[in-house]
């Protein structure tokens, strides 16, 4: 079969989006078939932009290439998933976050703070509530992504979980001396959340971040708070670092701390489980919580720096229990039975 | 529930608008939903924050995040630049309902970019806009003085430019905007305008007030903001041109136009000692000024086209009443008023003054026909009426980006693709729009 998978990218920023739909074009060619990658540029600002993107992906036809027939068309992301195609699957990623769960979140919500915000919010809500089940399937991401779905535009779709890049090669290391929150730098990570609770914690936790800044403003305020609060020498910023780098990361921590806000799935989460790491996440955290089980696979604190700074001091102080805590999240995931033959095995069907 | 963001003048400000419509409309309103009463005002009455939060705006940088806390904002537009400048302003820039208080808003829009701002460009951008070459011809004659006011607002009322890109409209007159061809691209709900009327004694304690002059001179009034359409130049002419003039005192309440000229009018005329110009009154000597007058004139010409809250308000008292027969006036029950043509008005005016004169009992029998009317305009009831019409035109909410998409792609094209060439790629296009914004749900 001749598959294009069509995506969405913001030109210069590489996250989970996209390792994932490389992965995604690799494991249908091992399974023997032909797949590509269409990503669409995708500029979310000023808000009218918007709607010109959703026009141009529906624009766009992607039934034949030089006479061949494409069989199927994989969409992942918005705007690319409004692509209209005979034999398209939806594997949803996420809809646009801040026309549905973070419209109005503090540090989010970008489209609230316009005067056509509203009418572009509801512009993307009808869009995506008439043209999703054109699609013949609908997979997503995550239950979490599956029950937003189902909630803001009443389309019901089955969750379908990927494993992370070289699941194989994460392994479990001796525990080390330093909490490990790896992400992408920017507000909805809550890097800032982590550091206030740093400030609070009774013990003198240590914690190392790894990942790039969003933008320069989104370190320098990290920067900033840290400094604030006293806190250089117990923290300290990695910056991007290689897959090598990030995999002795995991298998040397005590501990790993994500605490997102609403994550739509959350490599980090299974990355953790597979170096036999503990994960600390919040209630509010989304996809991380359908791996963490609170006290069993790791800690779900609420989303306030001293509830985090109560788990990082239970983790710091209990070294014992968290090597339990990371043996049982690995445990866990062994369960789950992740793999990408099971995902292009639904996906083609 | 509807959380509506509300854009009114407000009480102290001297507007019918705001001293009868807003007060009577909005504690209905905040009983059934969630209102934030938005006001650039400096002031605004202690009574009015009794009824709903209000909250501050500024025009030139409103405060979206907290408008677009609200479901739907409402935006009341008429003629007066001062009371409704701003909240177009924030209209034109948030999609919401546009209620017009007049239908011809030439005025405002004249007032509000000539004399205002001094931005001849925008006026004339605007009249080009709705009524191609010739618009932009007669506004430039007009600013040269060669068009009369009148004659500008009929022919070119502007009142598309005011609904362009609302979610609706609502009017409170039977007349359509069609009539005016000024049909908005939004839907449209023509709702009677809300008004309550006073208990049953109350009412008796004014006619009584009333009766206790039972004889010459009788008191007429004419009362609310005084434009040039208010005719008050007709009125005088009218009482100084008939010999039973010495019979009635004619007491203005009311901010004028151009007060100087109506004094001059008034003393060229000999009227000085049968005319008072008392200018703006507080509630209460209104009340007492409404009680005890025995006929009222509510003249518009040329009118601009909406229900006047002011008629409602006469009727509650059981005034008599003179009005224009044109615009929403025209439609009033014929029993209910007495109509003055406005090619005759003068002429019109001494009739009605002379048989009044004649027989009072025919007019006060007129002014208690219009207060029983009064049970049609129920604020209650508008404001069902108006959260259906919201909670409707919010579905349509997806179209506005949607047209506004269409509108940069026509512009897009037109530059650079030979319009033959272009026909397959707007009809796709077209196609496309259509299906991005297409509600197909079925409304419950």
């Amino acid at each position: 079969m001749k598959i294009l998978i069509a995506t969405s990218s913001v030109p210069f920023i590489r996250g989970g989006a996209e390792i994932l739909a490389n992965n995604l074009r690799d494991a249908i060619a091992a399974a023997g078939h032909e797949a590509e990658l269409v990503s669409i540029p995708f500029k979310h600002y000023p808000p009218e932009r918007i709607a010109d993107h959703m026009l141009a992906c529906r624009l766009l036809d992607l039934t034949e290439t030089c006479g061949v027939r494409i069989d199927r068309v994989i969409a992942l992301k918005f705007p690319a998933y409004l692509i209209a195609h005979p034999n398209k699957v939806i594997w949803l990623l996420h809809q646009h976050r801040t026309a549905y769960e973070l419209w109005d979140h503090p540090r989010a919500g970008d489209l609230i703070h316009g005067p056509d915000g509203p009418v572009i919010r509801d512009a993307i809500r009808q869009a995506d509530r008439e043209l999703i089940p054109e699609a013949k399937a609908i997979f997503t991401l995550s239950e979490n992504v599956s029950g937003r779905l189902r909630r803001f535009s009443g389309i019901d779709s089955e969750p379908l979980y990927n494993p992370p890049a070289h699941a194989q090669l994460f392994y479990k290391g001796p525990t080390g001396d330093y909490l490990f929150f790896p992400s992408r730098i920017t507000g909805v990570k809550r890097q800032w959340l982590a550091i206030r609770a740093l400030a609070q914690c009774r013990e003198r936790v240590r914690l190392r971040f790894a990942g790039e800044a969003d933008s320069p403003m989104q370190q320098a305020e990290c920067d900033n708070a840290v400094r604030e609060l006293k806190l250089t020498d117990r923290v300290e910023w990695l910056g991007r670092v290689s897959e090598e780098q990030k995999r002795d990361l995991y298998a040397n921590c005590l501990g790993v701390v994500f605490p997102p806000v609403d994550e739509d799935y959350g490599y980090v989460t299974l990355e953790a489980l597979l170096s036999s790491k503990p994960v600390i996440t919040c209630s509010d955290s989304g996809g991380s919580l359908e791996f963490v089980v609170d006290r069993q696979t790791g800690l779900v604190a609420q989303p306030t720096p001293e509830s985090l700074a109560q788990a990082m001091d239970t983790l710091w102080t209990d070294r014992q229990r968290a090597a339990v805590m990371g043996e049982a999240g690995r445990a866990r995931y062994e369960d789950l039975k992740i793999s990408w033959e099971n995902v292009v095995e639904k996906l083609l069907c | 529930m509807l959380k509506i963001n509300w854009f009114s003048p407000l009480p102290p400000a001297r507007s019918g608008i705001a001293q009868n419509f807003a007060m009577q409309v909005l504690p209905a309103l905040a009983r059934h939903y969630d209102v934030v009463l938005w006001t650039d005002q400096d002031q605004v009455a202690p009574e009015v924050q009794r009824i709903a939060r209000v909250a501050r705006y500024d025009p030139a940088a409103p405060p979206w995040r907290d408008l677009n806390d609200g479901s739907i904002s409402i935006y009341h537009l008429g003629n007066h630049p001062d009371f409704h400048g701003g909240i177009w302003r924030v209209s034109v820039r948030q999609p919401g309902i546009v209620v017009l208080h007049d239908l011809c808003l030439h005025d405002f829009f004249f007032r509000v970019w000539i004399h205002s701002g001094r931005d001849r460009n925008s006026y004339l951008a605007a009249l080009e806009r709705w009524y191609g070459e010739e618009g932009r011809r007669a506004g430039e004659a007009f600013c040269n003085g060669g068009i009369s006011p009148a004659s500008m607002a009929l022919q070119f009322p502007l009142t598309r430019e005011a609904t362009r890109g609302a979610l609706g409209v609502i009017t409170h007159s039977g007349q359509s905007l069609a009539e005016l061809k000024e049909t908005p691209a939004c839907p449209m709900a023509a709702l009677d305008h809300p008004y309550v009327a006073a208990e049953e004694p109350r009412y008796q304690r004014w006619l009584a007030a009333r009766s206790a002059v039972p004889h010459p001179p009788y008191r007429l009034i004419v009362f609310g903001y005084l434009s040039r359409n208010r005719r008050l130049e007709a009125v005088l002419e009218a009482l100084a041109g008939i010999p039973e003039r010495e019979q009635f005192l004619l007491e203005v309440c009311g901010e004028i136009w151009d007060e100087g000229r109506i004094r001059t009018q008034i003393e060229n005329l000999g009227l000085s000692s049968l005319v008072k110009l008392l200018g703006f009154l507080p509630e209460g000597l209104v009340e007492q000024k409404l009680s005890t007058a025995h006929m009222a004139i509510n003249l518009r010409y040329p009118s601009m086209g909406e229900a006047s809250g002011s008629q409602l308000q006469l009727w509650d008292y059981g005034l008599p009443t003179l009005v224009t027969r044109t615009g929403w006036y025209g439609s009033l029950p014929e029993d209910a008023a007495a109509f003055v043509r406005p090619e005759n008005e003068v002429e019109d005016i001494q009739t009605h003054l002379r048989a009044f004169l004649k027989n009072p009992a025919v007019f006060r029998a007129m002014g208690e026909r219009g207060r029983r009317s009064l049970k049609n305009n129920d604020p209650e009831k508008y404001v069902d009426a108006m959260a259906r019409f919201a909670t409707e035109a919010l579905r349509r909410s997806p179209q506005v980006p949607a047209l506004a998409l269409a509108g940069r792609i026509g512009s897009d094209l037109s530059t650079w693709l030979h319009p033959a060439a272009s026909a397959y790629l707007l009809d796709r296009a077209s196609r496309e729009i259509a299906a991005l914004c297409e509600d197909r749900r079925k409304l419950p």
